[in-house]
């Protein structure tokens, strides 16, 4: 244990003075004073009787003095570490609650040309719409154009083969009777007659 | 004489020929009671801090009391029901607390020192307690006084102490506390007394006197830690009662 550095007893005693009430010397030593003639008188007149209380009296502001001096800055000390603590918690929620209404302010101001942005969305959504309508439209007209061309191309290929048909019928009407009329004795004379006939006018003309 | 400090006088009182007034004198008892009431006003509703959120100093001190007093009665009666007695533990602690303190203070008066006044308290809880037991439990009440698994033999005897223990409790719980208070005041008296009559004998032993001066400060000291214990006591004690007839064993 290390023996406490020796006070001065200048200082000290200073010290005792300036716990007394009242701000000069001379008022200081009129109190001193006038509390010695204070006891004294009241101790005389019996006014206050000296017995086995002032004893108590004694042990009890010794009591006073050791818990003033020893216990309260002990006290003192816990109770301001507490009272830190605990304004120290209730400060950091405070904030806390403070950032967390900034926040959502912030969050909800973010969303303030929101009546805009769904006005526009719903004029695109608008537009889309009838965009997809013409569009449904259009293509019903080129589902029905299409259609109409696939039954006219088949009206034409029955036409085609229907006029086929009947060429076919006709160039074997005409090849038959040709062929009957080859057939025919009459005829053939009539066609060797006509051959001789354009030799000899060949001849002749050779002549 | 020592026991002086423990008379009731009549401070204030009414006298009239036709009737007597007495029971309405203002005794120190009285004044005490109406101090002791005023300090623990005091000291829960002064010292709020102008009611902001964060009390002042003195107001931990209660906050402190109240945990501990709090926490004493959650362990000791526990469960579910705990906070319903709180409260009156609470209050008990605090008026003996509140008047021991007070009791410290030379020229006061120590009301905790009357066995009339504390035996009554302490009846009026073993009565509480019994009450309370035969309304939770009814007649199995009577439980509390057989302990599980005893011998056929012994039923009779174990009944009969257990029987004697449990109405010595309305004495024993005021007796513990007055007798420690008691015996207190009377030791710092005497012992104030004697130093008195040797410190006024002559310039020597005044001087001289100083020394055994810091003994009884030292058993001033003591007490004022009994003063606190007692009243810690009680209230353990109390809450104890009210465990064994909530739960019963």
């Amino acid at each position: 244990m290390s023996t406490p550095a020796p006070q001065d007893p200048k200082s000290k005693a200073a010290a005792i003075l300036d716990s007394l009430p009242g701000s000069t010397a001379l008022s200081k030593t009129g109190i001193l004073a006038t509390s010695a003639a204070a006891a004294i008188y009241a101790i005389s007149n019996e006014l206050y009787v000296l017995n086995a209380e002032t004893i108590l009296l004694c042990t009890f502001t010794g009591f006073s003095f050791l818990i003033a001096k020893l216990v309260a800055p002990a006290y003192k000390e816990y109770a301001d570490k507490r009272m830190q603590h605990v304004s120290g918690i209730l400060n950091s929620s405070r904030n806390k609650h403070v950032a967390a209404v900034k926040e959502r302010i912030e969050s909800v101001s973010e969303l303030k040309n929101v009546t805009e942005t769904t006005k526009v969305l719903f004029e695109v959504s608008k537009e889309t719409l009838e965009l997809e309508a013409k569009a449904f439209e259009l293509k019903q007209k080129v589902d029905l154009a299409t259609e109409a061309k696939a039954v006219l191309d088949s009206w034409v290929r029955y036409e085609a083969s229907v006029r086929q048909l009947q060429q076919k019928q006709i160039a074997e009407s005409v090849i038959g009777k040709v062929q009957a009329e080859l057939a025919n004795p009459k005829f053939q004379d009539k066609v060797l007659q006509q051959s001789v006939a354009d030799v000899e006018k060949l001849f002749a003309s050779l002549k | 004489s020592p026991l002086e400090q423990f008379e009731i006088r009549d401070l204030l009182g009414l006298t009239s020929p036709m009737m007597d007034f007495s029971f309405i004198n203002i005794t120190n008892f009285g004044l005490y009671t109406m101090i002791t009431l005023l300090v623990i006003l005091t000291m829960n509703l002064m010292t709020n801090n102008y009611n902001k959120l964060v009390g002042s100093n003195w107001y931990l001190s209660q906050e402190m009391i109240y945990d501990t007093i709090m926490n004493m009665v959650k362990t000791q009666i526990g469960g579910k029901v705990w906070g319903y007695y709180f409260p009156l533990v609470y209050t008990f602690f605090i008026t003996i607390f509140t008047m021991n303190l007070i009791s410290m203070i030379p020229y006061s008066f120590a009301m905790t020192s009357h066995v009339v006044f504390v035996v009554s308290m302490s009846m009026i809880i073993w009565l509480g307690t019994t009450i309370i037991g035969f309304y939770t439990h009814g007649l199995k009440f009577f439980g509390l006084f057989l302990p599980t698994g005893t011998p056929l033999i012994l039923v009779p005897l174990l009944v009969s102490i257990e029987l004697l223990s449990y109405f010595a409790r309305t004495i024993s719980l005021g007796l513990r506390l007055s007798a420690n208070i008691m015996a207190g005041h009377l030791l710092i008296v005497i012992l104030g007394g004697l130093l008195f009559n040797l410190m006024a004998m002559n310039i020597l032993t005044f001087l001289l006197g100083f020394l055994p001066m810091i003994a009884i400060l030292g058993i001033v000291c003591l007490e004022f830690a009994i003063t606190i214990i007692q009243a810690y006591v009680w209230c353990i004690l109390m809450s104890s009662y009210l465990k064994d007839t909530i739960y019963l064993h």
